[in-house]
C-alpha cells in the first residue's frame, strides 16, 4: 500500500488541491455537474418515504469544477452582498421556531423582498455551544423555518437560497449569554437577479 | 518484512481485564511465554508490569540523529501510554554480540525489579531502516528470549519502527497489538481559518492537509486508513469530501446537495459512508454506498436526525435525535428500522460506538458539556469527565481502551487530550497555536 509519511504528508495535500482546481474527474458523467438542481425551491414538509435513490446523486468521484455547474447551482455565498434593508432574526437556545416580535420583522423583510427584486440567501447561526455537527443541523433548521416563513408571506421560493454555518461564524465571540443570543440567528444577504 | 507474531495468551486477557478493567480482548490462542511473565508478575499483585528498555543500538551507520536513544523513548513512552507497563528507560544501550555484557545489565535490571526488558538494534540500510526487537522476561533465570521481531519501514519514518516495536510489546503481552502506530485527524485554527491536520497519536508530526481558506470540519477516518471524509466550505456551500492524505488523488466529492451535507462515518467494511442530509427539507441520516454511488435514507423524522455512528459489526447505527425533545441518542438497525432511545436526561450528542462494541461514548450537556458512557442497550450509564471547562468530541482508539477528546479547560480555548475509557488518566495532547477540535483517532496504519 502506498502509504508514504514524513514529508510526503506535506507534499500530497498540494497536489490533491491543485488537482483539485484543475478538475480532472475520471468519470466526468457524474460530478457536481450532477447535483439535484437546487433551486431553492421548498422541499416537500413531509418526509419521503425512504428508500434507496439515485437522482442527482453525488458519486464519489472527482470534483469538476465551479464552471462545469449547471445553472440550476445557486449563485456562490460570496456573490450576496449585505443589505441594511433585510434585518436579522433570532432565536431560543436550541430552538429554530419564529418568536412573535421576530415575526414583525419578517413581515418588513417581506415587504421590501416583494418591491425589490433580489435573490436572497438566509444564513442559519448557532451560538458556540455544542457540537459542530448538530449546530449545522440547527443552524439548517433555523435558516429553514426562516425562508418558510416568509414564503408564507408571499416571497417565491426560488429567489431563496438557504445555508447553515452551524457555530462556525459567530459576530459575537464572548462567552455570555448576551453574546449567545446575537449569534443564534437567521442572517440575510442579497444578489441582484 | 514483518516475521508472524507468537500465539497469544487466552488467560493473559483474563487476568489483565481483571487486574485492569480495561477491554482487552482475549482470543482462544494458546499461551505465550510473555503471557506467562505477565500471570506471574499479576499473580503477586502488581497492577502494572515493569519494563526496562535500554538506549536501542544503531548498526550500519553513524547515528549522528540519536536515533538509538530518541527511538527508545517513543517505545518507551507508548508502552507509558498504554497504562500497562511501568517502564524505565534512558538507560545506555547493552553492547549487542557480548553475552556477558547482556546477561550483567538483565541481572542489574532484574535485582532492580524489572520484569522484562527490550532490546532494540536499529539498522540503517540507505533509505530503509529496519528495526529488530527481543523482548526478554527477567523474572526466569536465564533471562529466556520470549518475544522477537523485525520491523522495516522507510527510513524516513524510523518514529513508526519505534510504534510499532511497542505495538508488538503490547500485543506479546495481551492478545491485542497496542495503538501506537496510530494517527489522529482534527481541525486546527491555527492559520486562521479550520483546516484538517494530522498528527501521530501521541502530538507528534503535526502537519495540515488542507490549505483551501474556508471552514473544515468533521473529519473520519475510513477502515483502511487511506481517507478522510469531511464536511467543507471550500465551494460555498457545506459539502462532503473524501481526501486522501498520503496519496496523490483528488479531493473527491461525497455529497453536494442543497443544504447540509455533513457528519461523516465510515461503515466497519468501509463500503458506505452514514451522514446528514437537509436535500429533503429537514437534517436526515442516510447511508451513501461509496461503490454505486447510491443515497439512502435511514431516519424520516420532520425535526434534527443526525450525527450517525456506526456499530463495529455495521448492523446498527447510533445516531441524534430531537424526536423526543431535545437532543437525545438513539440506535437503530442499519436499515434504518426498529428505532430506540438510549439517553433519557440531558441534552446528549456526539455518540461514538466503541470499537469493541459494548458501549456508546457521548457528549450530555447538564450545564457543561461532559462526556458520558452507556451500552448500546441503554445500561451502564456512567460519566467519563466532570470538567474542568467543556469536555466533548470524544474518538475511541482502535483497541477501545484510550479516548482522545476535546476540552477548554486551560485558558486559550480548545485543545485535545486523552484519556482511559474509564475516563481516567486525562492529559493533554495538542497544545497552539490555535484551537484544536474534532478529533477522529484512526484505526491501526497497516
Amino acid at each position: 500500500m502506498a502509504h508514504r509519511r514524513g514529508s510526503a504528508l506535506l507534499v500530497a495535500p498540494v497536489l490533491v488541491l491543485s488537482l483539485f482546481l484543475a478538475g480532472c474527474p475520471k468519470r466526468p458523467a457524474t460530478t457536481a455537474a450532477s447535483a439535484p438542481p437546487p433551486t431553492g425551491a421548498p422541499s416537500s414538509a413531509a418526509p419521503s418515504t425512504g428508500g434507496e435513490t439515485r437522482g442527482g446523486a453525488m458519486t464519489p468521484t472527482p470534483l469538476a469544477p465551479a464552471t462545469a455547474a449547471p445553472s440550476t447551482t445557486p449563485p456562490a455565498p460570496s456573490e450576496f452582498r449585505e443589505t441594511d434593508n433585510l434585518k436579522d432574526v433570532f432565536f431560543d437556545f436550541d430552538k429554530y421556531d419564529i418568536r412573535a416580535a421576530d415575526a414583525k420583522m419578517l413581515d418588513s423583510n417581506a415587504a421590501w423582498l416583494k418591491t425589490n427584486d433580489n435573490l436572497v440567501l438566509i444564513e442559519g447561526h448557532c451560538d458556540e455551544r455544542g457540537t459542530n455537527e448538530y449546530n449545522l443541523a440547527l443552524g439548517e433548521r433555523r435558516a429553514k423555518a426562516t425562508m418558510n416563513y416568509l414564503v408564507g408571506q408571499g416571497v417565491q421560493a426560488n429567489r431563496i437560497t438557504i445555508i447553515s454555518y452551524g457555530k462556525e461564524r459567530p459576530t459575537c465571540t464572548e462567552h455570555s449569554e448576551a453574546c449567545w443570543a446575537k449569534n443564534r440567528r437567521a442572517h440575510f444577504l442579497v444578489k441582484a437577479r | 518484512m514483518m516475521r508472524p507474531g507468537r500465539p497469544l495468551g487466552f488467560l493473559v486477557g483474563l487476568v489483565l481485564l481483571a487486574a485492569l478493567g480495561g477491554a482487552l480482548s482475549s482470543p482462544p490462542a494458546a499461551r505465550s511465554q510473555a503471557a506467562d511473565v505477565l500471570l506471574n508478575v499479576l499473580a503477586t499483585g502488581a497492577k502494572k508490569l515493569n519494563i526496562v528498555i535500554p538506549h536501542f543500538t544503531v548498526v550500519g551507520g553513524p547515528d549522528a540523529q540519536g536515533l538509538g536513544k530518541g527511538l527508545s523513548q517513543v517505545t518507551a513512552r507508548d508502552l507509558t501510554f498504554s497504562s500497562l507497563f511501568s517502564v524505565v528507560s534512558d538507560v545506555p544501550a547493552i553492547p549487542p554480540g557480548d553475552p556477558a555484557a547482556v546477561r550483567a545489565a538483565f541481572a542489574n535490571f532484574a535485582s532492580a525489579g524489572a520484569h522484562a526488558g527490550l532490546q532494540g538494534v536499529l539498522t540503517l540500510r540507505g533509505d530503509r531502516a529496519e528495526l529488530e526487537m527481543r523482548l526478554h522476561d527477567l523474572t526466569s533465570p536465564e533471562f529466556r528470549l520470549i518475544g522477537a521481531k523485525k520491523i522495516e519501514l522507510p527510513a524516513t519514518q524510523t518514529r513508526r519502527l519505534a510504534h510499532k516495536v511497542a505495538d508488538e510489546v503490547v500485543l506479546q503481552f495481551t492478545g491485542e497489538a497496542g495503538v501506537a502506530d496510530t494517527k489522529v485527524a482534527y481541525v486546527n485554527s491555527g492559520s486562521g481559518s479550520k483546516e484538517l491536520s494530522l498528527m501521530d497519536y501521541d502530538g507528534a508530526s503535526a502537519a495540515r492537509v488542507t490549505s483551501n481558506n474556508s471552514i473544515n470540519l468533521s473529519p473520519v477516518w475510513s477502515p483502511d486508513t487511506r481517507s478522510l471524509a469531511f464536511t467543507s466550505y471550500m465551494r460555498g456551500y457545506p459539502y462532503l469530501y473524501r481526501m486522501f492524505p498520503f496519496e496523490n488523488r483528488p479531493v473527491q466529492v461525497l455529497a453536494g446537495f442543497l443544504g447540509i451535507n455533513t457528519s461523516p462515518a465510515f461503515s466497519p467494511d468501509g463500503k458506505s459512508v452514514a451522514l446528514t442530509l437537509s436535500r429533503d427539507g429537514n437534517p436526515e441520516v442516510y447511508v451513501l454506498n461509496l461503490a454505486s454511488g447510491a443515497f439512502r435514507r435511514l431516519t424520516t423524522y420532520s425535526g434534527i436526525d443526525t450525527e450517525p455512528s456506526w456499530s463495529p459489526t455495521g448492523r446498527e447505527i447510533a445516531f441524534v435525535s430531537e424526536r423526543a425533545g431535545g437532543a437525545h441518542v438513539f440506535v437503530m438497525d442499519a436499515e434504518g428500522a426498529n428505532v430506540r432511545r438510549l439517553t433519557q436526561a440531558g441534552f446528549n450528542t456526539q455518540p461514538r460506538w466503541s470499537p469493541k462494541g459494548d458501549t456508546i461514548v457521548f457528549t450530555s450537556r447538564q450545564g457543561n458539556f461532559d462526556l458520558w458512557a452507556i451500552g448500546p442497550d441503554g445500561s451502564n450509564l456512567r460519566r467519563l469527565t466532570a470538567g474542568p471547562g467543556n469536555n466533548e468530541g470524544a474518538s475511541w482508539a482502535p483497541n477501545g481502551r484510550h479516548l482522545v477528546f476535546q476540552s477548554n479547560r486551560l485558558a486559550g480555548g480548545y485543545q485535545l487530550f486523552t484519556m482511559l475509557a474509564d475516563g481516567s488518566e486525562q492529559q493533554p495532547l495538542t497544545r497552539a497555536p490555535g484551537e484544536s477540535t474534532s478529533a477522529s483517532w484512526s484505526p491501526r496504519l497497516p
